[in-house]
């Protein structure tokens, strides 16, 4: 027979009236949600309701996948299998359509165990063209604002960034006014490469640490460090003073609540300019789990500090990602900044 | 037919045994995936050998009759924590009938945690 509190539960909990009415909380609270959110050992977690999205489907949706392999361009919504893509393709509340896209082909030459994107050792050589179809793509949506990201090319002498400074000229040119933001990778440490790439006429430029120091050789690829990572992101300020920088964090990996708060710290003595924070969620079953699922209270938060220390705009929820809204953030806030300005 | 297959058995990071059967000429990435043993974060870069998340340590008698190690293999061996004498990556070991009930073991894939220190302050 049943547990004394699962009896309570059936004579207490929601009955049939409850759900034929429809009117069942959302279970946006954390209070409401009745399953684990913190993983013991053996266990999966289960998927909370906030994380829930709806299947991607619509005319924007299927408009945009078709203009990306007519022009044989990845995006990494598609190859990361980023769980806003419906929400970012079908172009949101303001029918603008947002893709991140990705150069350098879909393979890359690591494997970080957070990551699903295809791996390789020597990935197919460069697309020559693709810096002119890139631009001549962007161009024909009418984007206001574009991120440009790329996978890791260990095996290309300047780990791409000529390619990818190249990109940004070519959008520049065919189109002045649109904001590009360029999240890189750390081409292991090589400063000139940074250099190449923070000049090439970007607004904003972006490189991800992922997570808190103690966890960042769990987390990625041995190559990458979070030393070298907030070196990348001083040096693109250093040489191009006007840029503003970016970096993103995953939550629930395992990290405490004193180390995340210490990172934001060091990010914001870097002169990190913004900062978001996203849920992890396991990819495939070669990568790690999650190990424990964060409220919205909590991202809330975590808002609260990083606008407390003085980032220019923290964007914090479980389903941001580095680029999630990012033009939205970006414009609002330089619209806000430029009024005070004025005044 | 199962008389083919291989036994082996590992030791995860917490100590527990995991038991699994693969054929003949399966790597050890493919025993790990296929029978869905709870290793967490093995095998991130599908065998491709650029990562070293497949790090196994080997037992001394069968770990001197593995095929000799390929250079592209020793590049990513080196950048795996835990480095034994008898370390290998699993995607590049395959099953051989001598190989039946040996015991491989599952490294730390970082220092334990519950001793870290904050490498925060050392930046």
């Amino acid at each position: 027979s049943l547990p004394g509190e699962k009896k309570e539960f059936l004579q207490n909990g929601p009955d049939l009236q409850d759900f034929v009415s429809g009117d069942l909380s959302d279970k946006s609270r954390w209070a409401d949600y009745k399953g684990n959110l913190k993983r013991e050992k053996g266990e999966r977690l289960h998927l909370p309701p906030w994380l829930k999205t709806k299947i991607p489907m619509g005319k924007n949706y299927n408009k945009l996948k078709n203009t990306l392999r007519s022009l044989n361009l990845h995006t990494v919504c598609e190859e990361a299998r980023c769980p806003n893509i419906g929400e970012c393709w079908g172009g949101g509340e303001y029918a603008t359509a947002t893709a991140t896209i990705m150069l350098m082909g879909d393979t890359c030459t690591r494997g970080c165990r957070f990551c699903s994107v295809k791996t390789a050792k020597n990935p197919p050589p460069l697309d020559p063209q693709e810096p002119y179809n890139t631009a001549k793509a962007i161009a024909a949506w009418g984007l206001d604002y574009v991120v440009l990201t790329s996978v890791d090319r260990d095996d290309m002498p300047d780990g791409g960034a000529e390619h990818f400074a190249k990109t940004v000229r070519h959008l520049k040119e065919r189109n002045p006014k649109i904001l590009v933001e360029c999240l890189t990778p750390d081409f292991r440490g090589d400063l000139n490469a940074v250099e190449k790439v923070a000049s090439s006429g970007l607004d904003v430029y972006a490189h991800n640490v992922e997570t808190v120091p103690a966890l960042q050789r769990k987390v990625r690829d041995p190559r990458a460090n979070f030393e070298q990572s907030v070196r990348v992101l001083k040096h693109a300020k250093e040489v191009q003073p006007g840029v503003i920088s970016k970096t993103s964090i995953m939550l629930g990996l395992g990290e405490t609540d004193e180390q995340i708060y210490s990172t934001m710290k060091l990010l914001r003595e870097a002169d990190v300019d913004c900062l978001t924070l996203g849920q992890y969620m396991q990819p495939t079953k070669r990568h790690l789990k999650v190990e424990e699922y964060i409220t919205p209270e909590k991202f809330k938060y975590w808002e609260k500090v990083g606008n407390d220390l003085g980032f220019h705009y923290t964007a914090s929820g479980p389903l941001v990602r580095s680029s999630y809204k990012a033009g939205e953030f970006f414009l609002k806030n330089l619209v806000e900044k430029r009024k005070t300005k004025a005044i | 037919s199962s008389e083919d297959k291989i036994t082996v058995h590992f030791i995860n990071r917490d100590g527990e045994k995991l038991t699994a059967k693969g054929k003949p000429g399966d790597s050890l990435l493919d025993v790990v995936v296929d029978n869905n043993l709870d290793i967490d974060g093995f095998g991130a870069c599908e065998g491709t050998l650029a990562c070293s998340t497949c790090h196994l340590i080997f037992e001394d008698h069968i770990f001197e009759k593995l095929d000799a190690i390929t250079d592209e293999e020793m590049d990513m061996l080196d950048l795996a924590y835990g480095l034994t004498e008898t370390s290998r990556l699993g995607c590049q070991i395959c099953l051989k009938k001598s190989m039946n009930d040996m015991t491989v073991r599952v490294p730390e894939a970082v220092a334990d945690v519950r001793q870290s220190v904050d490498m925060s302050k050392n930046s």
